[in-house]
């Protein structure tokens, strides 16, 4: 037995020594591969352009996986919710509007951006105030700009010379005359391409945001601020009447749009409308699913939404939160930016970038950079219950736009806005948030 | 001595299931009943116990009372429409039980069943549409105006019962297809010898047999319908706001309030409500099946 002992224990040291080898291989490219990130959208479009930035970062990080995973929007936000509570989420790089983000950074669930991003985002040579605003919070930056929702008039050229309008409609009663004029009928007086297509159902807040984008040519807002940090309805006035009564009028009274008539982009890419106010995205859509299309795209009357999107990451230490920061830098590079504009459609924020080998190339850009000098822009404003606030304006407004008995009763439609301010300044309220 | 050991060997076989039963369905009921008494916003840590408030708040709640209104009316359509439809189609198919066309017959109605909730809601989407849909187009031969199927308030409500019943059948009518091969031969035999009808024995001889089997469609079908979502969600929603009225069901503004308005108590509660309604209806079929069934 003796004999034999060494030997066993020889053998056993040899058997530990490859096993240690064995692990140590497995471990050194382990260790090399270790950077992984995953990249959340909520805008399906979207997932190319962070594929492009990932394939930009090979020369600095050979080593870096990238998941990017974009779905449509009501899911990610639901996805965000879950995942950042659960901390199931791994290090995730979150693309995100700033009015949504504030809910978190206040239950710190995002984390502030590193010394190096920050210094990045609040150089002015690199965005404007409004964007460092909006990824900011109480000073301190939580986000890395990226690009914004920004609304513009779409219209057909071919419509407009057909109905004897030359150039686009400037103020809102123009608006109405014009969708009057461009509205094509069948023989009983039907419509069958709508003159002007508005947001009339659907789910979500989308129907309240695009009620906001006209309210705001009249001089309204959905809520606005008391200057105390506080908040009011701002809608059950003359700015909210004649926004709610031209909805009411293209529907019920001119009938230059029905509810049950095909919308929004796709109707316009189809020719089954002659104007709708959409954001830029749809360039690159039209460029996709329509190339043959003549169009044109103008400033609207007063001003537009801008809703900045930032991108957030949901840690601050370790290699892989690392490479998520970079990778928010890296989709800010002059070139990643160009192609997002290019290929996408969506505004990049970043200020110092020449965008003109796009912009001259796509004159449909110019409605969206090269507006009036007093053109102004809103957003929406970074509170936690703005979401709620819209999505039951939105609830009550399809109700509206489907009562014929609205149109031209300014008693009843001011009865109706009444009813409704009452409703989010009772949310307001119990958020703690309503301005006296 | 045995009949212990047999106990303890009873239970000891049954604890595994019985935990995982507690974990993944008893626990989640009473956290639910639990938060419904709580103000919590998902992202918080803090939960403040508010006692009845979510439940005041909720009756005073448009929106809710919309969507508990909606509903009701299509769980009581789906299960109006799908049970007596069920019945007839099963007896239908159980009398060509021999014809070679028997097998064709059963999957035809079941395959609705089986389909993927998504894109079969797509298609009903398309059906009808106001402007393409060959629905309008259909009524249009016969005179008939074209109507605006997903907007119309009553209308959008009616095309979600017709979705839910075309869904519902299949698995209704299997199961009473099974409790039709399982109706003891000599009361049909006996019916006919004294003049009965194929109608009326049906009504008087299958119908009352068959009341335990209605009992269990009509509960699925009913708490089934009551859960309904995912068709309202895809015949209204639209990234593009393409025509469809957002008919507002319970466990849509659950997901709602818990998702986009960070109010998981609030929804919680509604949650709550939901459950003691689909309870109670579900206690009275029992009581009302079982009565006539004894009588």
């Amino acid at each position: 037995m003796r004999a034999h002992r060494p030997d066993l224990l020889h053998f056993t040291a040899a058997r530990r020594a490859a096993l240690a080898l064995t692990a140590a291989a497995f471990m050194i490219p382990a260790a090399a591969s270790a950077q992984t990130i995953t990249v959340w959208s909520g805008y399906p479009e979207m997932a190319p352009f962070y594929e492009h930035v990932a394939a930009s970062m090979k020369d600095a990080y050979p080593d870096l996986k990238v998941n990017v995973e974009a779905i449509a929007l009501r899911e990610h936000e639901k996805r965000i919710a879950l995942g950042l509570t659960s901390g199931s989420a791994g290090v995730t790089v979150i693309e995100l509007a700033g009015s949504t983000a504030s809910r978190y950074i206040e239950n710190e669930l995002l984390p502030a951006a590193p010394q190096a991003v920050s210094d990045f985002v609040s150089d002015e040579a690199n965005f404007g105030s409004f964007f460092v605003e909006a990824a900011s919070r109480d000073g301190t930056v939580y986000g890395v700009p990226l690009f914004r929702g920004q609304g513009s008039l779409f219209y057909n050229l071919d419509m407009f010379e057909a109905a004897g309008l030359k150039e686009p409609p400037k103020t809102m009663e123009e608006y109405t005359a014009y969708a009057d004029k461009l509205t094509q009928r069948d023989a009983n007086g039907n419509p069958t391409v709508s003159g002007w297509s508005l947001r009339l159902s659907g789910g979500g807040q989308g129907i309240a945001e695009k009620f906001w984008i006209n309210l705001f040519q009249y001089g309204g807002s959905v809520i606005e601020p008391d200057g105390n940090g506080k908040w009011r309805a701002n809608y059950a006035n003359e700015a909210g009447r004649k926004t709610l009564n031209q909805y009411l009028q293209n529907v019920h009274v001119l009938k230059t749009v029905t509810p049950e008539m095909p919308a929004d982009a796709e109707a316009f890419e189809r020719g089954q409308t002659a104007m709708f106010i959409r954001e830029s995205w749809v360039i690159a859509d039209i460029a996709a699913k329509a190339p043959d299309l003549k169009y044109a795209t103008a400033p609207l009357p007063r001003g537009s939404i801008g809703l900045p999107t930032n991108l957030y990451v949901n840690a601050v230490e370790g290699d892989d939160a690392e490479a998520a920061w970079a990778f928010t830098q890296a989709a800010n590079e002059a070139e990643n930016l160009v192609w997002l504009l290019d290929n996408v459609g969506w505004l990049p924020n970043r200020s110092g970038v020449d965008y003109t080998v796009v912009t001259d190339k796509v004159p449909a850009y110019g409605a969206f950079v090269d507006y009036p000098e007093d053109y102004a822009f809103f957003t929406l404003p970074a509170i936690g219950p703005i979401e709620e606030v819209l999505t039951r304006l939105a609830a009550q407004l399809t109700n509206a736009y489907g009562n014929p008995s609205l149109a031209d009763d300014d008693a009843a439609i001011d009865a109706f806005l009444a009813k409704a301010a009452e409703e989010t300044n009772t949310i307001l309220k119990r958020e703690g948030l309503l301005a006296e | 001595m045995l009949q212990r050991k047999r106990w303890r060997f009873a239970i000891l076989a049954i604890l595994p299931t019985l935990a995982i039963f507690a974990w993944v369905r008893m626990y989640p009921i009473a956290e639910t009943l639990r938060l419904s008494l709580h103000e919590w916003n998902i992202l918080s840590k803090n939960k403040p116990f508010i006692g009845l408030a979510n439940f005041r708040e909720l009756f005073q709640d448009q929106l809710f009372l919309t969507a508990l209104v909606n509903t009701s009316i299509i769980a009581f359509g789906v299960l109006i429409v799908t049970i007596p439809t069920a019945l007839v189609i099963a007896a239908l198919i159980h009398h060509r039980t021999r014809s070679r066309f028997a097998g064709f017959y059963e999957t035809s109605v079941f395959i609705p069943h089986v389909v993927s909730l998504v894109p079969a809601a797509m298609a009903w989407k398309w059906i009808f549409d106001a402007k393409l849909g060959p629905l309008n187009a259909l009524l249009q031969m016969f005179g008939i105006p074209a109507q605006a199927w997903l907007f119309d308030p009553v209308l959008s409500v009616i095309c979600i019962i017709v979705l839910c019943s075309w869904q519902a059948l299949g698995y209704a009518v299997l199961i009473y297809l099974v409790g039709f091969k399982n109706l003891p031969v000599s009361l049909f035999e006996a019916a006919k010898l004294d003049g009965a009808s194929g109608i009326q024995r049906f009504w008087h001889v299958s119908v009352p047999l068959l009341k335990p089997i209605t009992l269990y469609v009509s509960v699925v079908t009913l708490i089934s319908a009551f859960n309904v979502y995912a068709q309202a969600f895809v015949l209204a929603s639209d990234s593009q706001g393409a025509p469809g009225r957002q008919v507002r069901v319970l466990v849509l503004d659950m997901l709602e309030n818990s998702f986009r308005n960070y109010r998981v108590g609030y929804a919680a509660s509604e949650a709550v409500v939901l459950l003691a309604i689909v309870l109670v209806l579900t206690l009275i079929q029992f009581g009302l099946l079982r009565e006539k069934g004894r009588s």
